[in-house]
């Protein structure tokens, strides 16, 4: 038998059977000397669970070997391969997306709780040079009037895409011309990368399902999400932001809870790549996220959700759509400096987002104070990731 | 209908062209009008007493019905009073409102000139001087324009479009292209404490052009829109002095016989003459600054070549700043007091190309006078080469210039 011819070639190795070894290594510190306190060796190896058996331990076993393997993994590349490497069914979360209250889905399947209104600005050590209001309005009715009016393009906008023709690039010039306005204000903000529609991926386990069918039926098996987004404008510095709460900040909302699969979202599997991507690769040193900007496609136009009869799921669009982009963004970020969900954040990730349709402004700012969103992690962790939003309100009439 | 398409009448005219091709498949044509067992069957001959003139033919159109003995009427072709837009037949060339008798020679941004910079030259009337001209060069030296860890944040910059920006292992030239072109421009921007003025400037995509000039006889047009504009609330100051602009009095524009000038442009009868800047009236950035031309296909066949690649922007900025001319000072040919000058950069992503245009005169149509000047600094490589793939386990940027980032 395989198992017996295993043992048999273990003595002849080094010539002694394990059995001798234990022995002198037993007698190995006796013979030291009594100043050195007895370490208490293990008279036998170590039992554990069976490796590759077909049983729980063994099934526990592996997965604190995979963990082991993450933990002891030298760089963040190699952490993230090995997170990510294996790639099963997922849930395809779109953070733009039509489904009637995805804003309450989207804060279960990422423990956020949501506080309308924004956070207190930190207490500034040196006063600002007063923001000068006037020039930031010109230059933002200069960027309107550019994309509305006096531009003359070619031929008609591609059907249903009217509002991202003229919305698209008239955010890229808000945002340049804002953050050159703005740097007198922030210097980082001079020095900062800014991507247009580079992608974000985001990939996480979260809850617990019995597999219903399949030669796996009965099983346990955790749920998985990959989020794919492509924010129009993004602001990304060398340095973090500073945190707006502290990190173990208690908030008293709960997270809604929802008593069905996420497949009555309607959410869908797939299985392809699972990539974690902030919008550039782990070497660039920008690498900290200050400011996504996101555009609603004509889809989610407030004529025609109001022609649906949901006026009331306006503001869940906008909602749904930064909670699962600024989470799968800061979520990121933290994977690139090398936490994980059992290796949780050790400070709290912070990033702000604008979300548009061209005409409607919403601002939401996100903090990540928890990567630890798998059943195993998640016993014992009080912590919850925040978003804190504001209404859409008009930005030109 | 299969055989509503110009195809099917094509082949339905030339009866001479039907038939199997060898080895009896069809023809590559076929599939387009459907093989012969599809095909709607040819109607039938016209009778004969509709040879012989003079003859009413009498048919039986007014019995509603086939009568033996009388003729077949011929009906006109039906129309139907309205028109699908998926169907829509445009009316020959001739009948078209904007047709006229004179041939015009219209330069897009996908015209490759065969004598590239020397053919440009002869159609903007202007003079190359190799290099660009002191007063940028000069700007470029100053310290105070330095931006600080200058060469790091280039070489960031590099590596951020040649490596880092997209999840594939090597980046295509269509997403690094235009990220290396925005981030360059970024760094630029981000000296706006610096210089204020900078904050007078925006970018626009997606513009549309179009100027018409004679040149000897010939209607030369530039049309269409290629890459960004960088449009500024003051014109950029004139750079020779009015010496050096009188002194072009005596430069000799190169031809090259035999090609004709007009090589390689496209000819139409079919046009609009009207000036169009792009913009509207009242538009708060008036003055073209900057063009940018991006070279992003991934084939090298598809890109252009330095030469061609000049070219076009040099024809791309003079009709830029013919356009302004005339918005400006009218639609007379003279020679200008102020001069108006428009700046161009095009690149391929690694090789860059600058020029600088100076619109000393809107007569164009005589060959002697003054010219205007064009300032062409070519070929200037941003770094060598860039291995993404790890050479001896580390990615490298070999040997990369800082001179173009200047």
């Amino acid at each position: 038998m395989a198992a017996a011819r295993y043992w048999r070639l273990v003595p002849r190795g080094p010539g002694l059977s394990l059995h001798t070894a234990a022995a002198a290594a037993v007698t190995a510190p006796e013979m030291i000397g009594p100043a050195v306190a007895a370490a208490p060796v293990a008279r036998y190896p170590p039992i554990v669970a069976s490796l590759k058996a077909k049983s729980k331990a063994a099934r526990q076993r592996r997965v604190e070997r995979w963990q082991a393997m993450v933990h002891a993994a030298e760089s963040v590349d190699e952490k993230l391969r090995i997170l990510t490497k294996m790639q099963f069914m997922k849930y395809v979360v779109y953070p733009q997306t039509f489904a009637l209250n995805a804003d309450r889905w989207y804060q279960g399947f990422t423990k956020t709780v949501f506080l309308s209104g924004l956070p207190k600005p930190p207490a500034e050590p040196a006063p600002a040079p007063a923001l000068d209001l006037a020039a930031l309005r010109a230059a933002a009715c200069d960027c309107l009037l550019q994309e509305h009016f006096f531009l003359r393009r070619k031929g008609r906008p591609p059907l249903y895409r009217e509002y991202e023709t003229i919305g698209s690039p008239f955010l890229d010039q808000l945002v340049a011309a804002l953050m050159g306005l703005l740097s007198a204000h922030n210097p980082a903000l001079a020095a900062a990368a800014l991507d247009c529609k580079r992608p974000v991926h985001f990939y996480w386990l979260r809850g617990e399902e019995i597999i219903p069918c399949g030669h796996r039926k009965g099983r346990v098996d955790a749920l998985r999400y990959q989020i794919n987004d492509k924010p129009n404008n993004q602001i990304r510095m060398s340095k973090q932001l500073p945190e707006f709460v502290p990190l173990d900040y208690s908030v008293p909302i709960e997270i809604p809870v929802m008593n069905c699969k996420p497949d009555k979202l309607p959410l869908f599997k797939r299985q392809y790549e699972n990539t974690i991507f902030i919008g550039s690769k782990t070497a660039d040193p920008y690498c900290y996220g200050h400011t996504q900007f996101h555009l609603l496609p004509d889809k989610f136009k407030r004529e025609r959700l109001l022609k649906k009869n949901c006026a009331d799921q306006i503001e869940v669009v906008f909602r749904a759509n930064a909670i699962a982009s600024l989470f799968a963004w800061t979520g990121a970020q933290a994977m690139y400096q090398g936490f994980w969900s059992e290796a949780d954040v050790t400070r709290p990730f912070v990033s702000q987002g604008v979300v548009t349709d061209g005409k409607y402004f919403s601002f939401f700012c996100y903090q990540l104070n928890t990567l630890a969103l798998t059943t195993q992690a998640d016993q014992n962790n009080p912590r919850k990731n925040i978003c804190w939003g504001t209404q859409s309100f008009v930005f030109y009439l | 209908m299969a055989l509503a398409s110009a195809p099917a009448r094509r082949a339905l005219a030339r009866p001479g062209r039907l038939g199997l091709g060898g080895c009896g498949a069809p023809r590559r044509g076929a599939y387009e009008w459907g093989v012969r067992s599809t095909r709607k069957p040819e109607p039938p001959p016209r009778d004969r007493v509709y040879e012989i003139p003079g003859l009413e033919p009498i048919t039986y159109a007014g019995k509603m019905h086939f009568m033996p003995g009388l003729a077949r009427p011929v009906f006109p072709p039906w129309d139907p009073g309205w028109t699908h837009p998926k169907f829509r037949r445009l009316p020959p060339i001739h009948e078209q409102p904007l047709y006229k008798d004179q041939a015009c020679y219209v330069f897009h941004q996908r015209c490759r000139l065969l004598e590239g910079v020397k053919q440009a030259l002869w159609l903007t009337k202007a003079k190359l001087i190799e290099g660009l001209p002191k007063k940028v060069l000069g700007l470029v030296e100053d310290p105070r324009n330095h931006i600080e860890n200058q060469d790091e944040r280039v070489l960031n910059v590099i590596s951020h479009a040649r490596l880092w920006h997209s999840t594939e292992d090597i980046p295509k030239r269509e997403t690094y292209c235009p990220v290396i072109v925005d981030s360059l421009i970024q760094l630029c921007k981000s000296q706006i404490l610096k210089h204020p003025s900078l904050a007078k400037r925006i970018c626009a995509q997606n513009y549309r052009l179009s100027t018409t000039w004679n040149r000897e006889s010939l209607l030369l047009q530039v049309r269409g829109s290629s890459g960004a504009r960088l449009n500024a609330k003051d014109p950029l100051p004139p750079i020779a002095s009015r010496e050096e602009v009188e002194a072009t009095k005596n430069h000799v524009l190169e031809t090259f016989y035999p090609i004709s000038p007009t090589i390689d442009l496209q000819e139409c009868n079919v046009y609009d003459v009207e000036d169009d800047t792009g913009f509207r009236e009242g538009y708060p950035y008036p003055y073209p600054h900057t063009l940018y031309f991006l070279e992003t296909a991934n084939l090298r066949p598809h890109r252009f070549q330095p030469d061609q690649l000049r070219a076009k922007m040099i024809l791309f900025a003079f009709g830029n700043a013919l356009a302004q001319a005339r918005l400006l000072y009218g639609n007379d040919t003279k020679v200008l007091e102020q001069p108006v000058v428009v700046q161009s950069v095009g690149t391929d992503g690694r090789v860059f190309q600058f020029l600088v245009l100076q619109l000393n005169t809107t007569d164009l149509a005589s060959n002697e006078g003054v010219k205007n000047l064009v300032w062409v600094d070519s070929d200037q490589l941003l770094y060598q080469h860039f291995w993404c793939l790890p050479v001896v386990k580390k990615k490298v940027v070999v040997d990369w210039f800082p001179s173009p980032w200047r």
